[in-house]
C-alpha cells in the first residue's frame, strides 16, 4: 500500500562501499582557505612547536562534500521514513526549530559572555523553564545536564546530597524496576548508590507486594518511568511514591516516556520528587545520529538548592544567574546543551497550548490503534491498555517456526521501516517494542502491521529465507565480533589483520 | 500541531478502539491524577510570528562582539561546507546506529571521526563522543581509577574553572582524593614527584593560563609509578604542538567546539575522548568498528559494546548514552576541510596573531604575564577590576577575554582575527584600563 512513512521507494540498494576519505586523499589537494597572514611574521621558538605536519587526510571541496553526502545517502532518517522505536520518540522535528537554532544570535554567542550581554539566552532559558514547569509539575529546573543519563546522575546526586544533608547518608539503596532503561542502575552506581531491582508483575507493572518488602531504612530512593517500559501507566503510582516516602526516601521520574502524558497528567502530582525530561524526545529536537540531547532536570521546591548550577533567575526584567547554596555542582561545562533546549522552546511555542495540551492524547491514540492491528499479527506482552508504546513478544514464533524479534526487524528495514526496538524491556521474551508517536498517519500504521505480517508469512513459508534479510540494504548483516575481538577501531586495522592473517 | 489526523482518519481510529472520544484513552489512570484545564501556556503562534518572536529575543545577546573569548571555546572560522553538510537530515534526523545495515553512513562518518582524532592526536582508539571537554575529563579520571584501583587524582590548577567544577561533582571526594597543583612560573612543576598511590595526572595542554610545556618528562615520571596521564589538549593547536601521543599520554581529551561546531553558548559541542587498544575495555561511551558483511563487503558497527549501559547496567563503564554524534561529525568533516596545511594555518596564524598582540600590549606598558610561554590564549594585568574591563570593552564592540581573576583577564586570539580588530583592541584596551 502507499503511505508517508514507507521508504521502500529509497535507492539504498547496495553496491560498493564507500571508501573513507583517506582513501580518496592525496597529497598536496586541499578545501581549506584563509585570508593571507596579515601581521608581521616573526621567529616564535617554544618548546612545543613541532615540525611535521599533521597526518590529516588531502582532499578536494568537492571530494569532500561527495563523500560526505553519499554517507548521509547511505542512512535511515526520521526525514525519510517510519522509526517505530520504542522508549525513542522518533517523531518529525519541525525544520522551523533549526532555523532558530542557527540565528547568529544564538549559535556565535561565546558561553564565557557575561550575562548583561547574554540576556536573550538566559530569557530563553527562563520562558522554557516555565514551560516545562507546567507540563511536569515542578517548582525548578536546570539545563545543565546534556542528556537524559546525565539527568538521571543530577538527580542521584541531588538525592545523595540531600540524604547527607539530613544525616541519613546511612540510605545506601535506589530502587529499580527490572524492566528500567540500562543507564538507570548504571546511573545509581555512578552516583556510589547500591542497586536494589524490583520485579515486574505479571500484568506489567511494578509488584507493589514486592516493593514493601524491599523498601526500608536503607532506601534512599526510586527510579521509575511512568509510562513505564511496557508501555503501561503505573496505576498505583500514588501509593508507590507513599511507600518511598514513608521511609524518608526520594522518588525520581525518568522522563524517557514523558511523551504519553503531556497534557494528561504531571509526574509532580503523582508524587515524584525529581524529573529529567529528554528535550530530544518529547519535544521534537532532532536525534542527530545518537546525540546530541538535552536532559533538564527538574525538582520541587524543598529540593531547588541541589540544583547543579548555575540557574537563571528573573530579577525585575533582568536575568541572572543565580548559584544555588548547595548545589551538587556542576553537570557540564557551561549552560549544557543550549541550542538542543532553544529547539525544544521553539516546538513549544509552535504548538501551544492546544497543541500541548493534546500532545499525549495523540501519542497514546496513534500507540493504541496501532497495538490493535499488530496485535492480530503478533501477540502483545500485556493485556492492559498501551499508552504511548507498546510490546509485543515473537516468542511463539521462535518455538513454530524459529522466527526471532530479530529476524522481524531486519526483514522490515528491507521493506522500508525501520525497526522496532527489539529485545527491550529484558523481562520480555523476544521483545518487539513500537513507538509510532502522533506524527504518523493512519496509512503508515496500517502500511507497518501490512508489512509485518507479509513478512511473518513468508518468514513462516520460506524459513531458509531466515538469514537473509535484509537484501535491499547498502549492507547485509555485518560480523560483530570481528571488530570486538580484534579492536578495528581505526582506518587501516582491518587491512593490517587481513595481512597477518 | 504535526498530528495528521483528518475526521475520517479519527473516525477510523476511534472505530478500531471502539471508543468515542479521546478522554476514554485514559480511563485507567486514577482520576485525581487527570489534568482539568490542560497546561497553563500561551496560545500556538505561527511560524511567521514565531519568527519575530525568536529574533527579537536573539537580538538581546550581543553575538557580535568581536571575540578575544577562550578558555576552551574559540571563535574560529567554520567553513559553511561543514555547517551545511552536518545539516543533511540524515545525518541531524537518524537515531543512534543500532541497526547497521540502514545506518552505515553515521556508522562510517563515526569511524572516520575516531580515525582522525587518532591521527590528529598520535592515539589509537578514539570513542565517538562525549558530551563536552569538561565531562570527557571526569570520564578520563573514572579510567584511570578503574584501572589503578588507586586513590589520588593529581590535578593541574590551571584548568578551566569549569571544568574542575564538574570534576568535583562527578569524582566522589569521599573516595577520593582530587590533588590540585599549582603552577609554578607557568609551568606544572617539572620534578613533581608522582607517588604509587596516584591514579591519575591530569593536565591541560596549553595549561588553561595559555601556557604550553612540553610534558613528555612528567608523563615519563608518572609512568614510571603506574599512573595514567591524562591530556586535555586545544584541538585547534594539533597541527602546530608536538601531539599529546608523542608526549606518552595514556588518555587524551578535548572540548571539540572549535572544530566543527559553533560556540552554541556552550552547547552542543563535543567532547573527545582517545586513548591505548590496552585501555579498551574501559572506555566510556560508542566505539564504532570495522567489519565485513555475510558477502564480506566493508561495513560498520558498534562494537564493545559489553562495556555499555544497556548490555551491563550497573557494571556499565559509564552510564552515558545519547552522546554528541552530530557534533562529531562536525568535527570530521571540519578537519578533512582543513587538512594538514589547513590545521597548521588555523594554529600557525592564531600563534602569529596572538604575538602581534602581546607584543603591541607590552609597547603599550600593559603587563602580560606570560608572555613567552604561551601560544595563542594569554594572561594580561588590569589596572582595575577585569568585569569593569570586560564592561568597557564590550561598549566598545570587544569581548575582551575571560575574567582570570581579581586583576587578570584571559585573551584568546584565532586565526580569525585581523591585524585591524588587534590594533583597535589594543587602544580600546589601553583608553579602559587608564581611564
Amino acid at each position: 500500500m502507499i503511505s508517508g512513512g514507507n521508504a521502500s521507494s529509497l535507492p539504498l540498494v547496495g553496491g560498493l562501499p564507500e571508501p573513507t576519505i583517506k582513501d580518496l586523499s592525496k597529497p598536496g589537494r586541499r578545501a581549506f582557505n584563509y585570508p593571507k597572514l596579515d601581521v608581521d611574521e616573526q621567529e616564535i621558538n617554544h618548546e612545543c612547536i613541532k615540525v611535521e605536519k599533521a597526518p590529516l587526510p588531502e582532499v578536494s571541496e568537492h571530494d569532500l562534500v561527495m563523500h560526505f553526502s553519499r554517507l548521509a545517502h547511505r542512512n535511515f532518517a526520521v526525514d525519510l521514513g517510519f522509526y517505530p522505536l520504542g522508549s525513542c520518540t522518533m517523531k518529525y522535528n519541525p525544520r522551523f526549530a533549526d532555523w532558530v537554532a542557527s540565528l547568529d544570535g544564538y549559535a556565535n554567542l561565546h558561553p564565557a559572555t557575561p550575562e548583561k550581554y547574554s540576556q536573550g539566552s538566559m530569557e530563553i532559558l527562563h520562558v522554557l523553564e516555565d514551560y516545562l514547569l507546567k507540563i511536569t509539575g515542578m517548582d525548578y529546573a536546570s539545563f545543565q545536564p546534556p542528556a537524559g543519563a546525565s539527568g538521571e546522575l543530577t538527580g542521584l546526586l541531588i538525592i545523595k546530597n540531600y540524604l547527607l544533608e539530613n544525616n541519613l547518608e546511612n540510605k545506601k539503596n535506589i530502587i529499580v524496576p527490572d524492566s528500567a532503561h540500562g543507564t538507570n542502575p548504571a546511573s545509581a552506581k555512578m552516583a556510589g548508590f547500591d542497586v536494589v531491582e524490583v520485579s515486574t508483575n505479571q500484568d506489567g507493572l511494578v509488584d507493589v507486594n514486592e516493593l514493601k518488602k524491599l523498601v526500608n531504612k536503607d532506601t534512599a530512593g526510586l527510579m521509575l518511568t511512568n509510562p513505564n517500559t511496557g508501555g503501561l501507566f503505573e496505576e498505583d503510582i500514588i501509593e508507590i511514591a507513599k511507600i518511598i516516602h514513608d521511609v524518608g526516601g526520594l522518588v525520581y521520574y525518568d522522563g524517557a516516556n514523558l511523551n504519553a502524558i503531556v497534557g494528561i497528567c504531571r509526574p509532580g502530582d503523582m508524587g515524584f520528587d525529581i524529573v529529567h525530561s529528554n528535550l530530544h524526545k518529547t519535544f521534537a529536537t532532532p536525534h542527530g545520529g545518537g546525540g546530541p540531547g538535552s536532559g533538564p532536570v527538574a525538582v520541587k521546591e524543598f529540593l531547588k538548592e541541589y540544583l547543579p548550577g548555575p540557574i537563571v533567575n528573573k530579577i525585575k526584567d533582568r536575568y541572572e544567574w543565580y548559584q544555588p547554596n548547595k548545589s551538587i555542582g556542576r553537570m557540564h561545562g557551561y549552560h549544557g546543551n543550549f541550542l538542543v533546549s532553544l529547539r525544544a522552546l521553539a516546538y513549544m511555542k509552535l504548538l501551544g497550548k492546544e497543541g500541548l495540551d493534546t500532545l499525549g492524547s495523540f501519542a497514546v491514540l496513534n500507540a493504541r490503534y496501532l497495538s490493535s492491528i499488530i496485535s492480530k499479527i503478533l501477540p502483545l506482552a500485556y493485556e492492559k491498555p498501551c499508552m504511548h508504546e507498546f510490546v509485543t513478544t515473537s516468542k511463539e514464533l521462535k518455538k513454530s517456526h524459529k522466527i526471532k524479534a530479530y529476524d522481524i526487524g531486519k526483514a522490515l528495514l528491507d521493506k522500508g521501516f525501520h525497526s522496532p526496538t527489539i529485545y527491550f524491556p529484558l523481562i520480555i521474551e523476544e521483545a518487539l517494542m513500537f513507538e509510532p508517536t502522533e506524527t504518523q498517519t493512519v496509512e503508515t500504521l496500517d502500511d507497518l502491521s501490512e508489512t509485518l505480517n507479509e513478512i511473518i508469512e513468508d518468514l513462516k513459508n520460506n524459513n531458509d529465507k531466515l538469514n537473509q534479510y535484509p537484501k535491499n540494504l547498502p549492507v547485509g548483516r555485518p560480523n560483530e565480533l570481528i571488530p570486538a575481538k580484534h579492536l578495528t577501531v581505526n582506518w587501516g586495522d582491518f587491512e593490517l589483520l587481513e595481512i597477518t592473517e | 500541531m504535526y498530528v495528521p489526523h483528518s475526521d475520517i482518519d479519527i473516525k477510523k481510529i476511534y472505530k478500531e478502539l471502539d471508543i468515542s472520544s479521546l478522554d476514554e484513552l485514559f480511563e485507567h489512570i486514577p482520576k485525581d491524577l487527570l489534568l482539568e484545564n490542560g497546561i497553563d501556556v500561551g496560545d500556538s503562534i505561527s511560524e511567521l510570528e514565531a519568527i519575530e518572536y525568536f529574533e527579537n529575543i536573539a537580538k538581546k545577546n550581543k553575538s557580535d562582539l568581536v571575540c578575544f573569548a577562550g578558555g576552551g571555546h574559540y571563535d574560529v572560522y567554520l567553513p559553511h561546507t561543514v555547517k551545511t553538510l552536518t545539516m543533511r537530515p540524515e545525518f541531524m534526523t537518524s537515531y543512534t546506529p543500532y541497526q547497521p545495515e540502514i545506518s552505515q553512513g553515521v556508522l562510517q562518518a563515526l569511524f572516520e571521526f575516531q580515525s582522525l582524532v587518532c591521527d590528529l592526536t598520535e592515539m589509537e582508539l578514539a570513542n565517538a563522543s562525549l558530551y563536552d571537554g569538561a565531562t570527557s575529563i571526569a570520564e578520563a579520571i573514572s579510567v584511570a581509577i578503574n584501572k589503578t584501583k588507586r586513590e589520588n587524582i593529581i590535578i593541574s590548577q590551571s584548568l578551566n574553572p569549569n571544568n574542575k567544577e564538574v570534576i568535583n561533582t562527578l569524582i566522589d571526594s569521599d573516595k577520593f582524593n582530587l590533588n590540585y597543583v599549582e603552577l609554578k612560573e607557568n609551568r606544572f612543576p617539572d620534578d613533581y614527584l608522582f607517588t604509587d598511590k596516584d591514579a591519575a595526572f591530569v593536565v591541560s595542554y596549553p595549561h588553561y593560563n595559555g601556557s604550553a610545556q612540553d610534558l613528555t618528562n612528567l608523563v615519563t615520571r608518572a609512568k614510571e609509578k603506574g599512573v595514567i596521564s591524562i591530556c586535555y589538549v586545544d584541538p585547534t593547536l594539533l597541527g602546530i604542538l608536538k601531539t599529546p601521543g608523542n608526549m606518552g599520554f595514556d588518555i587524551v581529551v578535548a572540548e571539540g567546539q572549535s572544530i566543527g561546531t559553533p560556540l552554541s553558548y556552550g552547547g552542543p559541542t563535543v567532547g573527545w575522548f582517545a586513548t591505548k587498544k590496552e585501555y579498551a575495555r574501559l572506555v566510556p561511551g560508542r566505539i564504532i568498528g570495522e567489519t565485513r558483511d555475510a558477502n564480506s563487503l566493508k561495513s560498520y558497527v558498534m562494537t564493545l559494546r559489553a562495556r555499555e549501559q544497556d548490555i551491563r547496567r550497573e557494571k556499565a563503564s559509564s552510564n552515558i548514552c545519547t552522546n554528541q554524534t552530530l557534533n562529531a561529525i562536525g568535527s570530521a568533516i571540519h578537519l578533512c576541510w582543513l587538512g594538514p596545511e589547513g590545521i597548521y594555518s588555523m594554529g600557525y596564524q592564531a600563534m602569529q596573531k596572538a604575538n602581534y598582540l602581546k607584543n603591541l600590549l607590552e609597547e603599550n606598558n600593559i603587563d602580560v604575564i606570560n608572555s613567552e610561554s604561551s601560544i595563542r590564549e594569554f594572561v594580561v594585568k588590569t589596572s582595575k577590576d577585569p568585569e569593569i574591563i570586560i564592561d568597557n570593552m564590550a561598549d566598545n564592540g570587544f569581548l575582551a577575554g575571560i575574567k582570570y581573576d581579581d586583576n587578570h583577564i584571559l585573551v584568546a586570539v584565532t586565526e580569525k582575527r585581523t591585524k585591524d580588530e588587534i590594533d583597535k583592541y589594543v587602544k580600546t584596551f589601553v583608553e579602559v584600563n587608564n581611564d
